[in-house]
């Protein structure tokens, strides 16, 4: 086996309690790396069987059985001195909140732990009729009981079984109220505070009965080539710390520090993306989290960017003494999406997320969704129950994030999140969702490179599939206007081709501030062996995606979904630097699919063919 | 001679101690600095302005009205009641 890999996968039958350990395919490591890109491959091998046995992926459950929940890290996890590699990511077949793929990625000591235990990753299939949680310690895999574990929350699972393996080191990765109550934005959480925040694979793991995998070991992954991966690896870094974003702006104030500048941009979603220029965005910024609330900075394991926050509110109505965030994204969805200007409301709201285990992107936009329903006066009375949904409340806010992860009063209806929830209400336009999944926190009609990026992400309303932000906000690798669209096309490729690299490494996407293809190649060919050139990386990355992309297109997913919410076509900006401005998606759409090999949507056998896809 | 309205972000804000400042300036860009620097301190310059290249540091995000410097057109004229806002190096996701 290839170094940088442990060259083992566990693979855990729910149903049947057993576990048994393959080993990782060189060939398709080769291929596909770990991580998103091994998971992919997957996936596809499971549509194949479920074809041969004529079960129609179009028409599964995904709460059922059938759906494959797949954990893994790849050749950069866990390897010190590889830049911030202590990620792990998963995918499912089935989101349950989109349809679409499921697909996420965290930070925190999990992914780097698993190593350690032995394993490159963990596939779970079926589902188990009581709860159970797995045991990886020491390259040994046990399925055990949690029927004491269901109905405790993220924090005391986490205590509970760390505690349980008696090792200081031990990592504990879980779902919480929201994930046993199947809500199909329920995140998958790790080491506390770090989440697979997006897609509802939270509630996949819940219909399996899974509670929680537990790792912990002494392991060491295997380098290649030490002397050529020390000096590169040295250049990384310091790479990286002499970066003005990812060594000074990030760890200084976190990613919270975006508040401000994306609604200097105006371009932060206010009131359900109504404008986007939020009157109070100085109350709930970055500078007035670190003036208020910030105890310290964090990191996840390996990393030398550290762009955690860990914060307390000390008093008052939303105290809450030790917690973490909110992150940027956070920060918009539960603030400036529904007008909440109150910090220690948001900061309170933040905690619920990571306590229950709910994604505040998706919980966020989807209150701020019912928030506009209630104005326009689409919600009965009856069906709030006393809640009230008045843009700008935060206790109603607050209180709308419990009575989600509880799926109790209005809060059922919300857990279907903001498509099902304004489609239910006869206004599914009030959804500002891609796929049906929430978009972030960046207006297209003022950044229109992230607008085409939402339409033909894979997983949905997602930034992290191709951050153009960095160029068009930030200037990095250089800067691009954000109202222009000439160019958008091949940019929003490329970020997607080279994000799924970084996320089959598997490592963090901050490091890309700094790093390009060339460095990843180099990082790579010394851990593993195999000689990557930067083309070739580029390559598996596109690779990744179109392969993901045939298995949506499985799915049922296709061109008549890669569009943006009618509000972001059709409804100008009305005030701020982008005023009159929409997200002109048909202008960068076409070239998009032509630089991408795709028509409609779909890959061409030709494309597929020069990817080496082989289906 | 027109009235700009500054505002410092982030790390800018706390090294000056200032978050929102009116200066008096020619309409270029450098003398909006300077004046902001006659105010704020002699390192104000040198931290948002490169002198060599004679222009806003390019590390910097420096928007005019919400719209950054370097996706304005032509040469830079400073308006009356114009808003400028500086932030250091910064990022997120």
């Amino acid at each position: 086996m290839a170094r940088g890999f442990m060259g083992k996968i566990l693979r855990v039958d729910l149903t049947a309690k057993s576990v048994i350990t393959e080993e990782v395919d060189e060939k398709i490591a080769r291929k596909y790396l770990g991580g998103k890109g091994y998971g992919v491959y997957l996936l596809y091998q499971y549509i194949k069987e479920y074809a041969m046995r004529g079960i129609s992926v179009k028409d599964m459950d995904p709460l059922g059985p059938e759906n494959p929940l797949i954990f893994m890290t790849g050749p950069g996890t866990g390897v010190p001195g590889f830049p911030s590699s202590g990620r792990h990511h998963v995918m499912a077949l089935k989101s349950p909140l989109t349809g679409s793929i499921g697909s996420g990625n965290s930070g925190g000591t999990w992914g780097a732990t698993l190593k350690f235990a032995g394993f490159d990753g963990v596939i779970f299939e079926g589902a188990s009729d009581v709860p159970v949680y797995l045991s990886i310690v020491d390259g040994k895999a046990q399925l055990r009981d949690a029927g004491d574990l269901w109905g405790k929350n993220t924090f005391d699972t986490t205590r509970i079984l760390k505690k349980a393996v008696g090792r200081k080191r031990a990592s504990v990765m879980c779902i919480s109220t929201a994930g046993e109550n199947l809500v199909p934005m329920a995140m998958i959480m790790n080491d506390d505070h770090r989440a697979l925040g997006r897609a509802g694979v939270g509630a996949i793991m819940g219909s399996k009965g899974l509670k929680a995998v537990v790792v912990a070991g002494k392991e060491k992954v295997p380098y290649a080539k030490m002397d050529e991966f020390v000096p590169v690896s040295k250049r990384c870094l310091e790479a990286i710390e002499n970066n003005p974003v990812s060594g000074e702006g990030l760890p200084a104030y976190g990613t919270a520090v975006l508040v401000n500048v994306i609604n200097t941009a105006g371009s932060l979603p206010y009131k359900n993306w109504q404008t986007s220029v939020n009157p109070d965005a100085e109350k709930i910024s970055g500078e007035a989290l670190a003036e208020k609330y910030l105890v310290k900075k964090g990191s996840c394991w390996g990393c030398n960017i550290a762009c955690g926050r860990i914060t307390s509110v000390k008093s008052g109505p939303y105290q809450i003494l030790a917690t973490e965030g909110p992150e940027y994204e956070s920060l918009w969805a539960l603030g400036s999406a529904t007008a909440v200007k109150d910090l220690a409301a948001i900061t309170k709201a933040n905690h619920y997320c990571d306590e229950f285990g709910i994604d505040p992107i998706s919980v966020g936009s989807t209150i701020a969704a019912a928030m506009e329903l209630n104005e326009k006066k689409c919600i009965p009375e009856d069906d709030l129950q006393g809640l009230d949904l008045t843009f700008g409340n935060a206790a109603a806010m607050v209180e709308a994030v419990w009575r989600i992860a509880h799926k109790t009063g209005f809060g059922k209806y919300m857990a279907a999140g903001s498509r099902k929830l304004c489609e239910f209400y006869g206004h599914p336009e009030l959804s500002m969702s891609v796929k049906g999944l929430e978009m972030p926190a960046y207006d297209p009609r003022g950044i229109k490179g992230i607008g085409l990026n939402y339409a033909t992400s894979n997983r949905g309303g997602c930034h992290v599939t191709g951050y153009t932000i960095a160029p068009e906000i930030v200037g990095i690798p250089e800067k691009l206007d954000p109202l222009a669209t000439e160019g958008k096309a091949q940019w929003a490729k490329v970020f997607q081709d080279f994000t799924c690299v970084v996320n089959s490494t598997v490592n963090c996407l901050f490091t890309t501030f700094a790093l390009g293809a060339g460095d990843f190649a180099e990082l790579l060919s010394a851990v593993t062996g195999w000689d990557y050139t930067d083309a070739e990386i580029l390559k598996i990355g596109e690779r990744i995606y179109n392969l993901e992309r045939v298995v949506m297109n499985r799915l049922g997913i296709d061109g008549k979904d890669d569009t943006l919410p009618p509000r972001l076509l059709n409804e100008p900006l009305p005030e701020g630097p982008a005023k009159g401005q929409v997200a002109d998606l048909d202008k960068m759409l076409g070239e998009y699919y032509k630089l991408r090999g795709w028509v409609d949507g779909v890959p061409t056998a030709a494309k597929l063919k020069e990817l080496e896809i082989e289906l | 001679m027109v009235t700009v309205e500054i505002i410092l972000f982030a790390s800018l804000r706390d090294r000056y101690r200032v978050r929102k400042t009116v200066v008096e300036c020619d309409g270029t860009t450098r003398n909006l600095i300077e004046s902001a620097a006659r105010r704020l301190g002699k390192s104000f310059l040198a931290s948002v302005y490169d002198s060599d290249k004679d222009k806003v540091r390019d590390d910097l995000i420096f928007a005019i009205n919400g719209r950054n410097i370097k996706d304005l057109k032509g040469e830079i004229e400073l308006k009356n009641g114009d808003v400028v806002a500086i932030f250091p190096p910064v990022a997120g996701g």
